[in-house]
């Protein structure tokens, strides 16, 4: 019998991973940390309850359209805000200034969103769970088995994408050394816009399955934005397995050690969960800011 | 007496304009001036108004004798009105409880600054944004949620410096305060752009590395920078809360006190202060405006309105952002001397080589 806050911990880690390798692939492509990054997720948390509630799909089922949609809300802000931006030589703090201003815009459409839904169909939209759409597997419940599955083949894929295709080598010269690879012939406007798809549609597959476990309510992409920093922080912000990595660690630390610690000292804690992301994103910069991937794991071995 | 309503309106959206042009100009400090992203705004402002709303009441119902055996936030209401009843009569301790209070307010805000950029402070400033805006956040969850603070979610009640004036002219009286407040930061935060420091946060602003190789310390000036906006920002969480006489954590988030700061400074014009004033002034009457209005809007919108007003600040604030990045009010070039300053000068270096 595996306890539930296993369950609980693994399944957050998968979710968080996928959020974090793709605000990872933006900072390493555009270099600016997306503060909206958390909101893509939520974007697709909304639209699979609108299509579970009102078209009565499975919410595994809404993964692709809630990808798309993630995609082009990343799109959008790359295309639409951050490139004029870019073109008119602004500075990297100007940028972050943009995507929180996008985070607002994605805030209050989810909301309008939301109080759209539930006036017109009646459906909860307000702190809700579709734990009761999930499926069944070998008597556990079906996203334990398929939310690390998911998380998996994503950094899977993100490796053949990156080390196995023409594009995937193309988009890591243009993350090097973006005028060398626009000199022999890559697109690097191109890469960095696919790449922004990319990122958001892997939080909008987080989104997905996010309301199968979680309670969603429109500021859940808001308070998780501290643990995707912290798991994107701790993985040196320039690696994707780094952010894999990171997710793992930030993941389970934070759901194992609230609940042992609730255990321990008392149920009081359980509130003070965002704490735990926090410390350890601040000890990671006190001591190796540049993450798990930036330590040189070879030459501290080699000394033991 | 009874004001009128449209005078109740003027000082009710004055008082509001002063809080948050001293929280904006404090972050013009960080932003405009240093080119600090302090996206945690939140912090030091709530900082502030959680320490009026846990410390000066303890202390004073200590003071007063008006504990026994009471727990302070269980049973709040009763041990303020007793030491409001007492404040309410002596003027003098009023005054003194106030300016205290603001004191130690920008104390607790300049250490909670340095505390929360100690991490990232020699790290490159985007790492500085996540982590100011994470420790906001932590601010906020223990202010939520550790109730022998501020109360939790139900809020507490705060000693009222202002009891003493009585009635009517409460609110107005506390109007003036902030503003007498505000002209003091004012002038300081001029006073700071032209001073030598200004100077140099401006010149680590443009180019660090030519800032540090004139021996310029960027770690050490960007502590100063966020320990000096903090404690401002501070001090306008603290007059917030004296002003409505409460503290609640519910009323303290992220979008109110960090990114209105933010479209006030970049709108109104980063590094200069009284553009940051202006963009303060205009975002507020016009929030005001719109508050008042809204519920003519009411039945012809499926949802609330106060999310289209957050889309409409958003979008504009890209807008400013991609097509006047420089805001109402631009920079201004650092004042230099007068030709007729500079010839004199060189008059007498030369007449002193002659020699």
């Amino acid at each position: 019998m595996i306890p539930p806050i296993f369950r609980d911990a693994l399944v957050f880690a998968s979710l968080l991973t996928m959020l974090s390798t793709g605000l990872t692939l933006t900072y390493m492509t555009t270099k600016v940390p997306n503060f909206a990054h958390g909101n893509f997720a939520t974007v697709g948390a909304y639209l699979t309850l609108a299509l579970t509630k009102v078209l009565n799909l499975n919410p595994y089922l809404t993964i692709i359209p809630s990808l798309v949609l993630g995609g082009l809300t990343a799109l959008i802000l790359y295309v639409l805000i951050l490139k004029p931006l870019l073109d008119r030589g602004a500075n990297y703090i100007v940028l972050m200034i943009a995507t929180i201003a996008y985070d607002m815009i994605l805030y209050s459409l989810i909301n309008i969103f939301a109080d759209f839904l539930s006036r017109t169909y009646k459906v909860t939209t307000r702190l809700f769970i579709l734990k009761s759409f999930d499926f069944k597997l070998l008597g556990q419940p079906g996203l334990f088995i398929t939310a690390p599955l998911i998380a998996i083949l994503i950094v899977l894929a993100l490796y053949v994408l990156l080390n196995k295709t023409k594009f995937g080598i193309g988009m890591r010269a243009a993350i090097e050394n973006p005028s060398l690879a626009s000199v022999v012939g890559i697109n690097v406007n191109l890469t960095y816009a696919i790449s922004w798809f990319i990122s958001g549609g892997l939080a909008g597959i987080a989104g997905a399955l996010m309301p199968i476990w979680l309670m969603c309510n429109p500021d859940v992409g808001m308070r998780l934005i501290v643990s995707i920093f912290a798991a994107s922080i701790v993985g040196g912000l320039s690696n994707i397995y780094g952010a894999f990595a990171g997710g793992i660690l930030i993941g389970l630390a934070e759901v194992l050690g609230t609940g042992y610690l609730s255990l321990e000292i008392g149920t009081w804690v359980i509130p003070y969960r965002p704490i735990i992301p926090l410390l350890i994103m601040a000890v990671t910069l006190l001591f190796v800011p540049r993450g798990l991937t930036g330590i040189n794991w070879r030459k501290i071995l080699r000394r033991s | 007496m009874a004001l009128p309503v449209e005078l109740t309106f003027i000082i009710d959206l004055l008082a509001f304009i002063g809080i948050f042009a001293i929280i904006a100009l404090s972050l013009n400090i960080e932003f405009g001036y240093a080119g600090i992203p302090n996206f945690g705004k939140l912090l030091a402002v709530a900082g502030g108004a959680f320490f009026v709303g846990a410390v000066p009441g303890r202390v004073l119902a200590f003071l007063y004798g008006l504990m026994d055996n009471l727990d302070y936030v269980g049973d709040n209401t009763k041990i303020l009105f007793g030491v409001n009843k007492i404040l309410s009569a002596d003027a003098f301790s009023s005054i003194a409880l106030l300016l205290i209070s603001l004191i130690c307010a920008a104390s607790a805000g300049a250490v909670l600054g340095f505390i929360a950029s100690y991490p990232a402070i020699r790290l490159k400033e985007d790492y500085l944004a996540i982590t100011l805006l994470a420790m906001a956040e932590i601010l906020r969850t223990i202010g939520y949620n550790y109730e022998d603070l501020v109360g939790g979610t139900k809020g507490i009640a705060i000693p009222d410096p202002f009891r003493w004036v009585g009635g009517e002219l409460r609110y107005t009286v506390a109007t003036i305060t902030i503003l007498i407040v505000l002209g003091l930061i004012m002038l300081y935060v001029e006073f700071l752009a032209r001073s030598p420091l200004g100077r140099t946060l401006r010149a680590i602003r443009d180019d660090e590395l030519s800032a540090e190789a004139y021996g310029k310390d960027i770690v050490k000036f960007r502590m100063k920078t966020l320990m000096i906006g903090s404690a401002i920002a501070a001090i306008g969480g603290a007059l917030y809360a004296f002003l409505s006489g409460s503290v609640t954590a519910v009323g303290f988030d992220r979008v109110t006190h960090t990114f209105w700061p933010w479209v006030m400074v970049v709108i109104g014009g980063a590094a200069n202060n009284f553009g940051v004033l202006l963009g303060a002034a205009v975002f507020v009457t016009l929030r005001k405006v719109i508050t008042f209005y809204k519920d003519l809007f009411k039945p012809y919108l499926p949802f609330d309105v106060v999310w289209m007003e957050y889309l409409l600040l958003g979008i504009i604030l890209i807008i400013v952002l991609i097509y006047r990045p420089e805001g109402i009010l631009p920079e201004k070039p650092s004042r230099t001397l007068s030709m007729k300053r500079i010839n004199e000068i060189m008059k007498r270096v030369k007449s002193e080589e002659k020699e």
